[in-house]
This record gives C-alpha cells, sequence and structure tokens, in this order.
C-alpha cells in the first residue's frame, strides 16, 4: 500500500457508503466509501475499484484500492497480493512499477489528462497539416512526448491511464461536493491545523474574515510554512484591523528576509495598513529588495510620515554610505529629498 | 503593376547625430556599420531610445563603427549613455570601449547601475572626420544607447524626461515630423494579427500602411523569437496560411522558412505599404478620434506622421490606444467580477481578489550539437536566477512574471532575467562533460509576450464565454484549442526556478468571439487586434495563440473595408451593417 498520509490513516474506526459512482467507462460502477475516526470525524474517502483496462481489444480486470482525502485529492492506494496489477504481456507490476503509479496518480499536472488513449503510444512525430488543428499544448514535442513516457510505468500505460482517469476524473468534483453537504466549523479548524499544503488552502478559503483573529495563529503558522500562492491569498484576505495590531504585523514583517520576492512585494504594499513597526523591520532588508521594490518602499516612506522615524533614517543613511553599490544612489538620493 | 512602397531607411543619409560648435550627440543605432551589434528599439518608451547591444551569446560580436564630421577640431569629452545589466559582486557581463580613430578611450564602459552617461575619457581631434567604434569585451549583451562628445566636461542629465527634452534640443528635431503620408487605414504591429488584417483590408481596396518595428514580420511568430502559430483558421484559411507558421519546436532554425513565405507574401500584395524598423511613438487623438500616428525609424530617427480615417492597435502592447486614451485593464481580475472561477485550480486560475500575477514572457533558445568540444565562459553573474539548473534547451515553458514587475514597464528587466537563466542553466550545463560538443546556437534577444494591456471594446470577453460557449450574432472568430493560462512554478514550490511556468488547460469543444470586442469602447476609429483585445486575464488565455489572433485581425481588416464603403466608424459595423459585415466574413475561405 501506498499512502501519503500515515497518521491520519491509523486513526480510521468507521466505514460508510456514500454513493456510487462511474469513471471513463460508464458501464462499470463503483462505490464511494467515507472513513471517519473513532468520534465520526470525516477523514478519507475510498473506493474498492475493479475496472477493465483495454489495449487492442483485450481487456485485462484491474483491482485496486483508491484513496482520498476529505477535499477529493488522490493520497494513496492498495492492491491484493492475490491480484496484483499487471502490464503487458500480464507481467505484475514490481514495486518500483508501484511508486511510480503512486507518484503519477498525485500529479494533478498531468499530461495525461489531456491526451486520448491513442496519444500515448503515438511515438511519430505529428507534423505540418494535421497539427493545424490539433487541440494540443503550445508545445507538442519530441520533449512532451518524452514527458508521457517518463511520467507513465513501462510496459503499464493502459493501466495507469485508466486509473489515473478514475483517481483524478469527475469523482473529483463530487467528493469536495459531498464535503460541502457535511462541513463545519471543527472541519475547518481540522483543515488549519494540518500540516498539508491543500487542507489549509481549502480552511483559509472557508475562513471568515471574522474568524480570522480566533485562529490567528494557525493563519501566522501558515504563512511562513506554506507555498507563495498561499501567502498572497493569506495577504489579501486578514482583515486589516487584525493586520495592524503590531504583534501580527511584527509577526508578518520579521521574517521578511525569508519569504519569497513575490511576497515581498505583497507586504511593502501592504505597509500603510500595518503599524508603523513594519517599516523598521523593512529598512534592514533593504538590500535584498529588487529595484521595484525599493522605488515602491521609499514612496510609501515619503507619503506616509508615519512610517518615516528617526530610526529609518538613520538606517538608510548608514545604507547609502555602505559599499553596497545596488541602490546607494537611489538611496542617497531619497534621504536628500526627505 | 503592383504598387509597393517599402521604405528602408539609407543609414548614411539618415545617420542621426547632431554636431554643434561645441557638442554632438549620436546616436548607436544609426552607426553606419552595426559589425555584430543588433539594434535594440522594445524598450524606447521607458528608457528613451533604441540601443545597440552586443548579443554575442558569450562571444565578443565584431565592432560597430561609424564616421561623423565635427565642425571643430580639438579636446573632446566623450560620455556614452550605457549600463551594467547585472550590477553585483562579479565583473560586469557587458563590457566595452570605444575606439576614436583607432585609439582606445581610457575608461571601459558598461558598468553603473541603470541607464547612465559613464565617462569614457578624452581624445584629441586633430581632423574634423572622426571615424568610432563600439568594441564589445565580453559577448554578452553590453549596451550603448548614445555617445556625447563635448568640449565641457559636463555630463548630460540622467532624468528621462528631461533627457527626452535635452535629446530633441540636441539634435535638432522639429515638433512634428518632417513627412506625412495619408492612408485609409493605418495598422500597427506587424505580428500576425496585424499582417491578417493588412492583407483582409489591401484585398478590399483599402490603401493601407503596415508599420512594424522589426526588419522582418511576424512578431512572436518571426524567425527573431519562434513561436510557432497555433489554432485553427476560422473563416480565414486563405489569409492565415500566407503568414502561419508549420508545427516545428519552439525555438527551431525552421522559423526562417516561413518567414521567408511571410515576408514575400506580403510584400506581394497590392495596397499594403509596409515600413519595417519603424516604431510608432505617438498618437493625436481628438473629441475620442485618432488623427494620426507618429512613427520613427528605428536607426535613423527619421520619422513620419501617418494620417488616416481608421486605425488597428496590433502592438501587442495597447499602445495605439494607450497614447489615444483608450480605456485598458491589465492584470488578474477578481474572479467575481466576470464569473470566471474555476474551482479546480482556484487562485492559480483566477483570484477572490486581482493581482499583477500575469502570465509572464518567453525568451526562447537553440542549441546544436557540434562534432568538435565548444567552451562556453563562466557565468557568475548569472547564477542568482539560474542557481543549480542546468539546461540544453528552452521551450515554452521558460516564461518569467513576478508580481513587482510589469509586463510592459519592465520589459528589459524581464528579459534580461532570461538572458541570465538562459546564459546561467546552459553554463551549469556544460560543467558536464556529456555536454562538451553542445553549442549555444541561437538566443533570441527579443522577449515574446503572452500578456500586457488590453483595451476595452464594447464587449469584453472572458472565460464565461467559453464555458458557456456563447454564440454571438457577430461571432467573427471561431477556436477550439483549449483555453491555457500559465503560472510561475514557483508560486506553488518556491523551491523551483523563478523562470519556469505551468500551464493549465480548460478543454473547450468550439468558442466565439465577437466583433465587439476588436474596437475600442471610447476611442471612435480604433480598431485592436492581437493580444490587446478587449478582454479578461483569463479570457486572454485561449485566444493568445497566434492563429485566434490571425483571425482577429482579418476581421478587423474586412470591417474597415465596411467602414469605408460607409463612412461609418467601427461601431458602426456592428450598429448598421452587421448583416452585410457578416456575410462578407462568411465568404471567406
Amino acid at each position: 500500500m501506498f499512502f501519503n498520509m500515515d497518521q491520519e490513516y491509523k486513526e480510521i474506526a468507521l466505514d460508510q457508503e456514500i454513493f456510487n459512482f462511474t469513471g471513463q467507462d460508464t458501464t462499470v460502477v463503483h462505490q464511494l466509501r467515507m472513513l471517519s475516526d473513532s468520534l465520526g470525524a470525516p477523514r478519507f474517502f475510498y473506493a474498492d475499484i475493479e475496472t477493465p483496462v483495454c489495449a487492442d481489444g483485450e481487456c485485462k480486470l484491474a483491482k485496486i484500492k483508491v484513496y482520498w482525502n476529505l477535499l477529493g485529492n488522490y493520497v494513496g492506494f492498495g492492491v491484493f497480493e492475490k491480484t496484483p496489477l499487471t502490464k503487458n504481456e500480464h507481467d505484475p507490476f514490481t514495486h518500483a512499477d508501484y511508486k511510480k503509479l503512486h507518484q503519477l496518480l498525485g500529479d494533478r499536472y498531468s499530461v495525461l489528462e489531456r491526451r486520448k488513449m491513442d496519444d500515448l503510444i503515438d511515438e511519430v512525430p505529428i507534423v505540418g497539416e494535421a497539427l493545424k488543428t490539433y487541440k494540443g499544448i503550445d508545445a507538442i514535442s519530441g520533449a512532451t512526448k518524452k514527458e508521457i513516457k517518463e511520467s507513465v510505468v513501462k510496459g503499464g500505460l493502459y493501466s495507469c491511464y485508466t486509473l489515473w482517469h478514475l483517481a483524478n476524473g469527475a469523482i473529483v468534483k463530487a467528493m469536495k461536493s459531498h464535503l460541502e453537504t457535511i462541513y463545519s466549523d471543527a472541519i475547518t479548524n481540522y483543515l488549519l491545523k494540518s500540516s498539508y499544503l491543500d487542507y489549509q488552502e481549502y480552511g483559509l478559503k472557508k475562513l471568515r474574515k471574522e474568524k480570522f483573529e480566533e485562529h490567528i495563529e494557525d493563519v501566522l503558522r501558515i504563512f511562513h510554512t506554506t507555498t507563495p500562492i498561499t501567502r498572497a491569498y493569506i495577504l489579501k484576505k486578514i482583515p486589516n484591523e487584525l493586520f495592524q495590531k503590531e504583534i501580527v504585523t511584527s509577526n508578518f514583517y520579521s521574517k521578511f528576509h525569508e519569504v519569497d520576492k513575490n511576497t515581498r512585494t505583497q507586504l511593502i504594499a501592504k505597509m500603510i495598513q500595518s503599524d508603523p513597526k513594519s517599516s523598521e523591520l523593512l529598512v534592514i532588508h533593504i538590500d535584498i529588495m529588487t529595484n521595484n521594490q525599493l522605488e515602491s518602499y521609499l514612496e510609501l516612506l515619503k507619503k506616509h510620515s508615519a512610517y518615516l522615524n528617526e530610526f529609518i533614517k538613520k538606517e538608510l543613511k548608514t545604507y547609502a554610505r555602505s559599499k553596497d553599490v545596488k541602490y546607494n544612489l537611489k538611496v542617497t538620493e531619497f534621504i536628500r529629498e526627505v | 503593376m503592383k504598387k509597393l512602397v517599402l521604405f528602408l531607411s539609407l543609414t548614411i543619409a539618415g545617420l542621426h547625430y547632431l554636431s554643434a560648435q561645441n557638442e554632438v550627440l549620436v546616436e548607436a543605432e544609426s552607426f553606419i556599420s552595426k559589425g555584430g551589434w543588433v539594434v535594440d528599439p522594445q524598450f524606447v518608451e521607458q528608457m528613451g531610445s533604441p540601443y545597440l547591444m552586443a548579443h554575442g551569446m558569450g562571444a565578443p560580436v565584431l565592432n560597430a563603427t561609424t564616421t561623423i564630421n565635427l565642425k571643430e577640431t580639438g579636446k573632446y569629452h566623450v560620455w556614452v549613455r550605457t549600463k551594467n545589466w547585472v550590477p553585483g559582486n562579479w565583473e560586469a557581463p557587458g563590457r566595452f570601449n570605444v575606439i576614436i580613430n583607432g585609439k582606445v578611450l581610457k575608461n571601459t564602459l558598461g558598468l553603473e547601475n541603470d541607464w547612465t552617461w559613464e565617462y569614457a575619457g578624452k581624445t584629441r581631434i586633430k581632423s574634423h572626420k572622426v571615424a568610432i567604434e563600439l568594441n564589445d569585451l565580453t559577448g554578452f549583451n553590453g549596451r550603448c544607447d548614445a555617445l556625447y562628445f563635448s568640449k565641457t566636461k559636463e555630463v548630460p542629465t540622467n532624468d528621462t524626461h528631461r533627457l527626452a527634452v535635452w535629446r530633441k534640443t540636441v539634435l535638432g528635431e522639429p515638433t512634428a515630423p518632417e513627412k506625412t503620408i495619408t492612408f485609409d487605414l493605418v495598422i500597427t504591429g506587424g505580428g500576425l494579427a496585424g499582417c491578417a488584417a493588412a492583407i483582409a483590408a489591401a484585398e478590399q481596396g483599402l490603401k493601407v500602411a503596415l508599420i512594424h518595428d522589426r526588419p522582418v514580420l511576424g512578431g512572436n511568430a518571426s524567425e527573431e523569437i519562434r513561436v510557432h502559430t497555433l489554432g485553427i483558421y476560422g473563416k480565414y484559411e486563405r489569409i492565415l496560411k500566407m503568414i502561419d507558421t508549420e508545427h516545428y519546436p519552439n525555438g527551431s532554425y525552421k522559423a526562417k522558412y516561413d518567414q521567408e513565405k511571410r515576408d514575400k507574401n506580403m510584400k506581394s500584395i497590392e495596397n499594403i505599404s509596409l515600413f519595417l524598423n519603424w516604431r510608432a511613438y505617438d498618437v493625436l487623438a481628438e473629441n475620442n478620434s485618432i488623427q494620426y500616428v507618429d512613427a520613427r525609424q528605428t536607426a535613423t530617427g527619421e520619422r513620419i506622421r501617418f494620417e488616416a480615417p481608421l486605425f488597428v492597435d496590433s502592438t501587442g502592447d495597447g499602445w495605439i490606444g494607450f497614447w489615444a486614451g483608450a480605456e485598458f485593464s491589465y492584470g488578474r481580475e477578481s474572479v467575481n467580477k466576470y464569473d470566471e472561477e474555476w474551482e479546480k485550480w482556484g487562485e492559480l486560475w483566477s483570484p477572490e481578489v486581482g493581482d499583477n500575477f500575469v502570465m509572464g514572457s518567453s525568451v526562447l533558445w537553440q542549441t546544436e550539437k557540434k562534432q568538435t568540444k565548444q567552451a562556453f565562459p563562466k557565468t557568475p553573474w548569472a547564477s542568482d536566477v539560474s542557481g543549480n539548473h542546468a539546461a540544453i534547451a528552452g521551450e515554452w515553458y521558460w516564461e518569467f512574471s513576478r508580481n513587482d514587475l510589469h509586463q510592459i514597464h519592465d520589459a528589459e528587466t524581464i528579459r534580461d532575467h532570461m538572458l541570465r537563466a538562459i546564459y546561467g542553466s546552459f553554463s551549469k550545463a556544460k560543467n558536464d562533460n556529456k555536454n562538451d560538443n553542445i553549442k549555444l546556437d541561437w538566443v533570441s534577444y527579443l522577449i515574446g509576450k503572452r500578456e500586457s494591456r488590453r483595451l476595452v471594446g464594447d464587449h469584453i470577453f472572458t472565460f464565461k464565454d467559453v464555458r458557456d460557449l456563447t454564440k454571438f450574432k457577430d461571432s467573427v472568430v471561431m477556436e477550439i484549442r483549449e483555453v491555457d493560462v500559465h503560472f510561475q512554478q514557483n508560486l506553488k514550490d518556491e523551491d523551483k526556478p523563478d523562470f519556469l511556468s505551468t500551464a493549465l488547460f480548460f478543454e473547450t469543444p468550439k468558442y466565439y468571439i465577437p466583433y465587439r470586442s476588436l474596437y475600442s469602447k471610447n476611442i471612435a476609429n480604433l480598431f485592436m487586434a492581437g493580444r490587446n483585445f478587449s478582454c479578461s486575464h483569463v479570457g486572454l488565455g485561449g485566444p493568445r495563440v497566434m492563429l485566434t489572433t490571425g483571425q482577429m485581425g482579418a476581421a478587423v481588416g474586412f470591417a474597415s473595408a465596411i467602414c469605408k464603403k460607409y463612412s461609418v466608424n467601427p461601431r458602426g459595423v456592428y450598429t448598421e451593417h452587421l448583416e452585410e459585415y457578416m456575410e462578407l466574413i462568411e465568404k471567406q475561405q
């Protein structure tokens, strides 16, 4: 069994049927089930899947247990010892093959999503007129073909294709819809406290602005450990009245030098919505700002005197005299102007 | 006899410099021989002028040379407007020097941050005729905007606005262009959209000017940028087959074959006057109607005023509309503004609150395996960007966007960032013996943009139009290719290089774009075609590919014929003559 959330899996105590679904082969019906902990808190979706995998007119039955997290994102699978997945010529999958399959099923961006089964075995470069109407990516090239080959199990192309579409197909949306029907503040709390990025993102999406203060510790922890796109989301959503509390401001700005450049841009832009402490925390890092970030920062200092105190002036003067040639002229000019 | 007016500049006659008693300004782009230096006009609006660049991909280029006549002999101080394009704790990558009458001036140039006047040294001029050379020292994109000879040691201004005024004064340039030409339709921007617009309008008998700032047509599809065309022909197969590309890999040298086809076809069409190497720089709009477009020859500085009753903005960046005061948008709109949610991808697709995470620009490049070992210099100044990334090939996903950078205003920074990504990644790959024989064969110095200003029309095309498969009574463009919106990989994983992107694809059976997205809402006589048409950020995701933008161009070209026939503006085609216009479109094949 390959699984990404082992700890949570240990807590499973209840198993309950939810609804039936089909994959691309609509003649085969699967049952979606929900796994919960002993208190009834939902933890996973899963399905025992038996599906035909067909190639060149020959079909084989693949048996596999597929697990999804609460958001419908694939997290793992298991197979039965007596009925392993098989490749061409009926060779069973090896451990390495299963590992590769696990990686593939977890890749939401997989190129398999946009490919028909026939495309996978077409190794002849498509040229000329045929491509004028080809609905492809901006690079149907040797590289993309290679990408397909590298992401699937050798000799197990059809199994990989069929299972990817089952794990990442329409069922994902159906699971998310089901989550909405059972959603509660307890689930928000669970998602925000988890260490999984997709859970954190979803928890933040569902977090109402008036609840931000209650969850500020979670929000700050997530901010410092999550992805840039989620940091951007937090900075856009956090209520100003909370953001401008000195302790909150300090927490966001004290690690300015550790966050990515896109987040730094946002932090600088939000400076005037924060406690003036932010400006002091920024001035000590002007050497790592981009040219445009520094210009924005200095422009804000010019327009908002509350953020320009003696400490900041002193720091700017020190920088202007430094050997760091990157911005010292710009800072010198600013000092002259103010 | 076919009438073709092809305006090519005579560089000697048009050498752009002025010699007063004590000072001379020489525009570098007007050098008589460019040697291995290239004219780069991409960032005129930001830094003030086209410039010469030593784009040698690591090998110093041949000297650029010119000759000027000085009225007075004697001692001169020489200043050069240049920049260190990668300031930092390393030797500046773009170093060069100036040679006057065979003697190298004292100071190496290309050392200071930002565009600034660097002091090259002093020289004693003994005869009126003076030979000037730019001597590249690195092959890594040294750049020279202008040289200034002065008997005093007073440095010219660095302030962009004051510099523009000073330049005009020193060059003795009159306010208006010397020449005015009148056409039925003036198209600015010779990418696929502009070319298609020109063909369609010319076929209908309109006298068309096509102004383009490069020596070759095609924009992103040109042999200078090398992106292949994608999408379908829609109703305009005959036109688009004259200018499209085969499906070679992006960056392939094969782009040159389609370039030859495109240029030959465009030059053979009656009624089209091509102005290659001319860049528009100003517009006059009165009562929300454009009177003229002014353009400048990118090497000689010669200027022409283009008058017409109708104009097409196919610049990609929406410059004509911008200068005319047309409404425009930039950035990612809130998901709620146009109902553009795709829940599967959430913030990556369309954010709850708008932002500047737009799709980025690409710089394509190509390598070749040779029979012998190929050296490549170390690039310590690139490693900040490239990190440990090693590569011997580029593709569409070599793309850069960051939220503090504007795809127009910061285009030079973006291009330079991509150059560092390419040089640094290639240099890293060369550390591996298996790449010994790989040679960096070609790197574009032009950025291929995906997204910039979007001019606002009577209809704003959005993802909702795609999702709902909306058919309009004025559907003039159709497309079956997916909507694909890009995001930078490092937004999801900050360990990824910041110059690589990922695409999100939304499958669609067929969507339509209405004519109302192809003319300005508030500038009465302005059409737009290409990526600056009226759309949202996500709406742009599909139609930005070049056969689709070509369809827009053709649709606009045919509309201009209706405008001329009935003396109406673009909106009048929709409100008064839609039936006839759609019949005209329907007849195409």
